[in-house]
Formats: C-alpha cells, sequence, structure tokens
C-alpha cells in the first residue's frame, strides 16, 4: 500500500509578531525543533518554518511565518500579515514596553489581516518571574476586552509553548467546521490537501518539523 | 433287487477232482455256518421269492426256475429299454457336448486372437499412458513457465489500456511492476542456458514496458494540472516514480506540470492584486503607497513558494532513484516565470512616477531584500533577474532622482561663503538628505556599493561647488571654510556604515587644509613675535659668535623675550581670528597646537644658542630665564 502523497489535510498559516527581541524566533524554534536557542540573531525581515500537527484526527501543516521586530522591517513585514489564518502576537512579561506596544501592534493586525484570523497573545519569557514587569491579570484582561485567547509562556522552558500554536489551530479549525471560514476564499490563509484515505494509519510522525530559515 | 448270479452251475463245473470231497466239505460247512437271519442278502432274496412262489407244489417248483428266467429276462428288457432311454438322452448330451466343445473351441480361437490382439491395445494404451503424464507434466511446467514469464491477458489489458483514453489505476502500477520483475527475473533464465528465451521475453517485457510507460506518460502528462485532486495525487506520485527511469518523459510531465502551475500561479496573483479575497483588499489598493504596494506584490510570491515546493515535493516524493532536488528548483524556477511580466510591469510604473527619493531609495531597498531572498528561494530563476532588473532599475532612479535634487540645491544657491566661514546652506541641506536618505531604514542592509555610490552622487558634486566657492576666498578663510564644510560632512557619515573609504578621502582633504592653516597661524605668531629675523639668523652656519650680530645681541633678545612673555600670558591673543570660526574644536587645537609647536621648536634653538659660551652671552641664564620645558608647559600644556 503506497503512502498518500499529502500526509496531512489542511495548511494553515500563521504569523508571529511583537517587538524586537520578546522571543518570536525562540518561540518558534520551540515549537518546531523542541529546543530552545539562546543566542537567537535578529530575525533579518522574515523567516519561515512548519510542523504538522493533529487537531481532531486531522493533519494539519502549519505553515509559520516569523517576522523581524525592528522597526526597519516593518516596511516588510506588514505584507505577510496578508491572508494569515493565524497571529500569534507577543510581548515579553519582563519589558513593560513590549505590552505597551500591544495596541498598535493588533492595529495593524487589525487592519491587514481577516476578520476571521485567530489572533493569540503570548506573553514570554514567564521563566523570568522575578524580572515579571507585567501582571498576568492586567495582560488577561487586555486580552478579554479585545477578544484574544491569551497565555503566558516559556521559550526557554517550553511552557505553554505548544498549547499556543495547537488552540490557535484549534480555533481555526473550528471556524472551517462552523462555516465561519470560507476554504473557497483566495487567501484565507488555509489550503485545503488532499490527504489520502488510508493516510490515517500511514507512517506520519507528527514530529516531522522544518526549519529552514527564508529558503523555503 | 439284485439277484445273485447263479453260480452254483459254474462252480461245480470248476470243481476238480482232487480236491472234490474236500470242496465239498467246505461248502457243506459253509451251508452250515450260514445262518440265515444274518445274511441279509439271501433274507431279501427270499423274500422277493415269496412274492411269486406262493404255493409250494410240484408245478411249481418245477417252473420255479422258469418264472425265475422269465423274471429275470422281463427285468433285463425293463433295463434295456430304460438304458436305451439314458443311452439316447446321452447321445444327446453327447452330440451337445460335441457342439460346445466345437464352440468353445470356436471361441477360444477367438479369445486367442482377441487377445494377441488386446496386447498391442494394452502397450498401446500403456504408451499413451505414459506419454500423457509426460504432457501433463510438461503443460504444468508451461503453466508456471508462462505465469511466471508472461503477462496475463488481464494484466496486458491493463497495462495497454482497451480504449486510448482508459484512465491509470493502482493495478496498472502492479501490472508495470510485474512487466519489470519478468524483465529481471529472466537474468535468472539466461544463467540456467535459456538465452533464447530470455532475450524474447526480455524484449518482449521491454515493449510492454515501453508502451505502458508511453500510455502512463501521457496520462500523466494529462493530469499532472490535477494534482490538487484526492486519487489523481496519489497515482500521480506514482506515475513519477515509474517515470523516473525515462528522463525525457519525466522531464516533459514536469514541464507540463510547471506550465500548469504557472498558469495557476498568473491567475492567483494577478487575483490578488485585483480582487483580493474575502474581506481582504486587492494589493493594488495600495497602488499609491508605492512602498506598500511593491513589499506586498513580493511578500505575496515570497509566501507561495513553499506550498508550490511541497506539491513539486509530493510529486517526487516516490522517486528514490534519482536527486529531485535539482528537479525541484528547476520547476520552481519555472512556475514563477509567468509572475515575472505581471510583477515588472507594476514595479515600472511605480519607478516611472515621480515617487520622492526616499520613497525611490525604499523601493530599491526592499527589491534588493527581495532578491536577497528569492536567490535563496528560486536560484538561477527568471524571477531572480526580473528582481536584479527592476532592483537595478529602482537603484538608478533612485540615483538620478537624487542627483537631480543634488543639481537642484547646488544651481539654486552657488552661493559665497558665510561671514563666519559656517558650511553654506547647501551643505547642510544636501547633508540632512543624505541623512534622509540613509536613515530611510533600508530593510535590506544595502549593498555597500550601492551605498558608495550613493553617497558619491550627493558628495563628488557638492565637494566640487564647495571648492569652487572656497577657491575665491583668502587661503586661510578658505582652509577654515573648507575644514568646516568637510568636518560637517564627516560627522553625518561617520554615522552610517560603509563610509570608511570615504571618510578616509575626507579626513586626507581636512589634513591638507590643517596644514596649510597651521602654517599661516605659524607665519604669523612667527611675524608677529619678530621671530622671523632670529630664526633666520639661527639658521645660518657661518657666522660669528651670536652675541655679536646685530639683531641677536642681548638688547635685541630682551626686547624680544619680552614680546614673547606677553604673548606666554595670553597665547590665544595671536591666534588668526579665523581660527575660532572652526567648528570643530579638534581642528582648532590641531591647528593651535602645530603652529605653537614651531614657536617652541625655535625658541629651544635659540636657549641652547645662548647658553653655548661659543655665542659669547654674558649670563645666558638670566638674559633668557625660561627653560624650552617652561615655555612648552605654557604653550601645549603638560608634555607632549
Ligand atoms: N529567559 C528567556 N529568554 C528568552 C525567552 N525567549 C527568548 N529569549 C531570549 O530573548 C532574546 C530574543 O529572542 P528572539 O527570539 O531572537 O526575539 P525575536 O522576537 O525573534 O527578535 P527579533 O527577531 O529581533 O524580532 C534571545 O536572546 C533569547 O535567548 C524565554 O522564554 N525566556
Ligand atoms: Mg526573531
Amino acid at each position: 500500500m503506497s503512502v498518500g502523497p499529502y500526509n496531512y489535510s489542511y495548511i494553515f498559516k500563521y504569523i508571529i509578531i511583537g517587538d524586537m527581541g520578546v522571543g518570536k524566533s525562540c518561540l518558534l524554534h520551540q515549537f518546531t525543533e523542541k529546543k530552545f536557542m539562546s543566542d537567537c540573531p535578529h530575525t533579518i525581515g522574515v523567516e519561515f518554518g512548519t510542523r504538522i500537527i493533529e487537531v481532531s484526527g486531522q493533519k494539519i501543516k502549519l505553515q509559520i511565518w516569523d517576522t523581524a521586530g525592528q522597526e526597519r522591517f516593518r516596511a516588510v513585514t506588514r505584507s505577510y500579515y496578508r491572508g494569515a489564518a493565524g497571529a500569534l502576537m507577543v510581548y515579553d512579561i519582563t519589558r513593560r514596553s513590549t505590552y505597551n506596544h500591544l495596541s498598535s501592534w493588533l492595529t495593524d493586525t487589525r487592519n491587514l489581516t481577516n476578520p476571521s484570523t485567530v489572533i493569540f497573545l503570548i506573553g514570554n519569557k514567564c521563566d523570568l518571574n522575578a524580572a515579571r514587569d507585567v501582571t498576568y491579570e492586567e495582560a488577561k484582561q487586555f486580552a478579554d476586552e479585545n477578544g484574544l485567547m491569551f497565555v503566558e509562556a516559556s521559550a526557554k522552558s517550553g511552557e505553554n509553548v505548544e498549547e499556543a500554536f495547537l488552540e490557535t489551530a484549534k480555533k481555526i479549525y473550528q471556524s472551517i467546521q462552523d462555516g465561519r471560514l470560507d476554504l473557497n476564499a483566495a487567501e484565507s490563509g488555509v489550503q485545503h490537501k488532499p490527504s489520502q484515505p488510508g493516510g490515517r494509519n500511514t507512517l506520519v510522525n507528527d514530529q516531522t518539523a522544518s526549519k529552514d530559515s527564508c529558503s523555503c | 433287487m439284485s439277484m445273485p448270479p447263479l453260480p452254483v452251475t459254474s462252480n461245480s463245473q470248476e470243481l476238480g477232482d482232487s480236491g472234490q470231497s474236500n470242496v465239498l466239505g467246505k461248502r457243506l460247512n459253509k451251508i452250515f455256518e450260514t445262518r440265515l437271519d444274518t445274511d441279509k442278502e439271501t433274507l431279501e432274496a427270499l423274500k422277493e421269492l415269496s412274492t411269486f412262489f406262493t404255493e409250494n407244489s410240484i408245478q411249481s417248483r418245477r417252473n420255479l426256475r422258469s418264472k425265475i428266467e422269465k423274471r429275470s429276462l422281463a427285468i433285463n428288457e425293463e433295463f434295456l429299454s430304460a438304458f436305451t432311454k439314458v443311452k439316447d438322452a446321452l447321445d444327446t448330451v453327447y452330440n451337445d457336448v460335441v457342439s460346445i466343445d466345437s464352440e468353445v473351441r470356436g471361441m477360444s480361437m477367438h479369445l486367442q486372437a482377441t487377445r494377441a490382439q488386446t496386447y498391442q491395445l494394452i502397450e498401446h494404451t500403456t504408451q499413451l499412458q505414459a506419454q500423457r503424464k509426460k504432457l501433463s507434466m510438461e503443460q504444468e511446467v508451461a503453466s508456471a513457465f508462462l505465469e511466471r514469464y508472461q503477462l496475463s491477458p488481464a494484466e496486458l489489458t491493463v497495462l495497454h489500456g482497451s480504449t486510448r483514453d482508459s484512465p491509470i489505476t493502482p493495478v496498472f502500477f502492479t501490472a508495470l511492476q510485474r512487466a519489470q520483475t519478468i524483465h529481471s527475473d529472466c537474468r535468472v533464465l539466461m544463467q540456467s542456458g535459456f538465452q533464447t528465451v530470455a532475450l524474447d521475453i526480455m524484449e518482449q517485457m521491454s515493449l510492454h514496458q515501453e508502451a505502458a510507460l508511453e500510455r502512463l506518460y501521457r496520462w500523466t502528462q494529462s493530469h499532472c494540472r490535477s494534482v490538487e485532486s484526492t486519487e489523481t495525487a496519489a497515482l500521480l506520485t506514482e506515475a513519477m516514480s515509474c517515470l523516473q527511469d525515462r528522463p525525457v518523459l519525466f522531464k516533459y510531465v514536469l514541464d507540463e506540470y510547471g506550465s500548469c502551475r504557472r498558469a495557476a500561479l498568473v491567475r492567483a496573483f494577478i487575483d490578488a492584486l485585483t480582487k483580493g479575497g474575502g474581506t481582504l483588499k486587492p494589493i493594488e489598493m495600495h497602488a499609491n503607497d508605492p512602498k506598500r504596494y511593491v513589499g506586498d506584490m513580493l511578500a505575496w510570491l515570497h509566501q507561495v513558494i513553499p506550498s508550490e515546493k511541497e506539491s513539486l515535493n509530493t510529486l517526487m516524493s516516490l522517486c528514490s532513484k534519482i536527486d529531485v532536488s535539482d528537479h525541484i528548483q528547476q520547476i520552481l524556477a519555472s512556475i514563477t516565470e509567468g509572475v515575472c511580466h505581471p510583477l515588472k510591469v507594476r514595479v515600472d510604473r511605480i519607478l516611472s512616477t515621480d515617487a520622492t527619493t526616499t520613497i525611490l531609495y525604499s523601493v530599491a531597498s526592499l527589491l534588493g531584500y527581495y532578491h536577497q531572498i528569492f536567490s535563496q528561494v528560486v536560484p538561477e530563476s527568471m524571477l531572480l533577474g526580473t528582481l536584479a532588473e527592476v532592483r537595478i532599475l529602482a537603484q538608478n532612479r533612485f540615483l538620478s532622482a537624487l542627483q537631480g535634487r543634488v543639481k537642484q540645491h547646488l544651481a539654486d544657491r552657488l552661493d559665497t561663503p558665510p561671514p563666519d566661514l559656517s558650511p553654506s546652506t547647501s551643505v547642510s541641506a544636501l547633508m540632512s538628505l543624505l541623512k534622509e536618505v540613509l536613515s530611510v531604514a533600508g530593510v535590506a542592509d544595502g549593498r555597500p556599493e550601492d551605498i558608495t555610490k550613493m553617497v558619491g552622487v550627493v558628495l563628488d558634486p557638492l565637494l566640487q561647488a564647495v571648492n569652487l566657492s572656497a577657491a575665491r576666498l583668502p587661503t586661510t578663510d578658505m582652509a577654515v571654510y573648507l575644514l568646516n564644510c568637510l568636518y560637517q560632512m564627516q560627522t553625518t557619515l561617520s554615522l552610517y556604515g560603509f563610509m570608511d573609504n570615504r571618510l578616509e578621502r575626507l579626513q586626507a582633504q581636512s589634513d591638507a587644509q590643517l596644514d596649510t592653516l597651521t602654517s599661516e597661524q605659524a607665519s604669523s605668531l612667527v611675524a608677529n613675535l619678530n621671530l622671523g629675523p632670529i630664526y633666520t639668523i639661527l639658521q645660518e652656519t657661518s657666522r660669528g659668535p651670536l652675541a655679536n650680530v646685530p639683531g641677536m645681541d642681548a638688547a635685541s633678545l630682551k626686547h624680544f623675550l619680552v614680546k614673547l612673555d606677553g604673548f606666554l600670558a595670553l597665547p590665544d591673543i595671536l591666534l588668526l581670528p579665523q581660527i575660532s570660526l572652526l567648528l570643530s574644536t579638534i581642528h582648532r587645537n590641531n591647528v593651535k597646537q602645530r603652529a605653537f609647536e614651531v614657536i617652541c621648536t625655535v625658541y629651544k634653538q635659540l636657549f641652547a644658542a645662548v647658553h653655548d659660551p661659543v655665542n659669547g652671552y654674558q649670563n645666558p641664564s638670566s638674559l633668557i630665564s625660561r627653560t624650552p620645558e617652561q615655555v612648552q608647559e605654557l604653550l601645549l600644556g603638560n608634555g607632549s
């Protein structure tokens, strides 16, 4: 029995945004490689990573665009919001300024994406609780007021990293199920891929991940 | 019924003379001994006799004998007639037996003959049986052979297709694989000495395979556009795996696939540009914002590539015998060819509008960034070529716009330097223009050669203009003015990277002006202190004791030293007024320092000369009390 050509049924496009140094690239790396990169260089423009996950028995390939937080790349990164199904908005719980900029990130996201885009707020570096500069409660309130999903996570310890990416996918999948997300619309950020009927029990390792920065 | 014979007579006749009495005696004895009641035969005879000898009379006794003989005769006659019957019966039996015998003889003969005949038949049958056994064995071998070395009719139908357009199904691949297996198995045949058969079969299989692959190729080529459909995708993947052994067909299919995807990508690109999707606005909505417009187009292209690459990877996922990465790169390049034209047309249009210098710079920088990105994603592609082209175009458009602005600035006010010798407004203006452009956050770290070029476009004409206007000034003013201009340029440039060369050249120009200025200042000091003649005399070699030389006598020296004291108390009063107009304190100090050093050097010589007894000064220590070190200390500060 041959293995089906596609070992997943959907592709979801994500973007990760937030100030420079908040740990966007580290979160992506932790998610795709399950490793912490302690000396991660600043992202130049955008980088790209993928991983196959499973939601409600469906294999889904996440295509994740990690953007540079540095202001000078804004001209480039703004163009990547277009048609993202999920947006992970990251701040650093030890740097208040990164939290204060959230509303401007949110405005950008709302302006540049679909209304159906799932926005997930991540308070990163929660391993550095001692140096905390933003409380959980106020961030939670911000998230609630703006209808965002929210967790505090750590790219270093891996805490809640998986959850953030998976919860976002679940929400998107729900939107598809509810018909709120029109798969046929171009640039919905979701592509349907035929997976083989037998595909589900074929040898697919859902840990298969690749991160080829930009050289996709 | 036994009728004993009548031995009496015959016995008496047989009696011989010798034993006559004896025999008689014996006879008598025997008779006496005869016990009639035990002699059954006698009893029987008597009983019989009693049936007809009913009357013991003489007559009857006389008749007895004949009566008995008559009876005997009757009995024998009866016997005879009975036996005649038996005989007749026997004769009949005999005849029967004789005829049976002859019959049997005939049958036996027939049997004999038949047996002879049957023997042959049996022989023949046995032979046939043996033959049959052999044949069925052979048949078994043959059908096993056929099964192993030939394709079944069903398989052949599947391979060749019942009609020209019959679809490819999974069994096709099984059959094709069978043909391949048979082909390879022929090696075994070959090794077992069946070369001819093996070669025949191999050729046959090759023909089947060839025909099947040809059919597969046609099917694949016409279905490769449906890689997105569930049933087809798996078959396509398998088809590509089969075709990988046929590089030409493989390439044709990929080319076809490439051109399908190319068309699809162009459609999708145009849709994204003009229609948008869902609630997304079309990219062209932002055509009035060139940065955004170009950025959105390129980001869109960047983001479709992973999916295209993925599909290609899927299509070739079973092609394990060849290195697919080259193919993938080639087809990706071909897929992205279609968008080149619409992209180029749009970028050209943006670049031909009169966008501002900074916008042109941003666009050029953006294009530079994407050129870099795409050189990794689709190297050696037309898209990359297009990007290189529009990037150069943007760069040139930017440079000519910049040139225009520089020209405009310099033409507007080919100004005479201001009285305070500060840099002319055009310098400040052009420096802020340069700053503005350089601080347009280049997304791509601009290439050094581009930056150098751009700086040259601004600086070269500016320097020319500045030099021209400076040339009209007196030396000192010129030097100060140029230094001020250069200083401003240096300060600006030093904030940015890749300026080393430029800064070095500016520094060299500054140094030349500093030298000029230093020598102007030194000359002025020497003149003011009246040090000129003293210096001249000190340099002379053929002279007597200095104390006797006019102008070097003790009185003249005193006069000079008083002046020097005044200078040492307030050194700055003898500085040229323009020195204070130097914007850079470094320049100021540099000129001052080096000019004062000249004074120190001359003083040192003078001090040595006065203290040299040869020169005949009385009491030199009181005449010239300050040591050169003290003078140096006062003029240059401690040390150095
Ligand atoms: N302690 C701790 N450090 C973290 C964590 N995540 C990231 N860092 C550190 O934060 C720094 C910045 O992380 P990056 O992932 O490069 O940040 P970024 O958001 O991608 O930055 P840009 O690419 O410039 O936008 C790195 O030195 C990381 O080691 C975390 O969860 N805990
Ligand atoms: Mg980063």
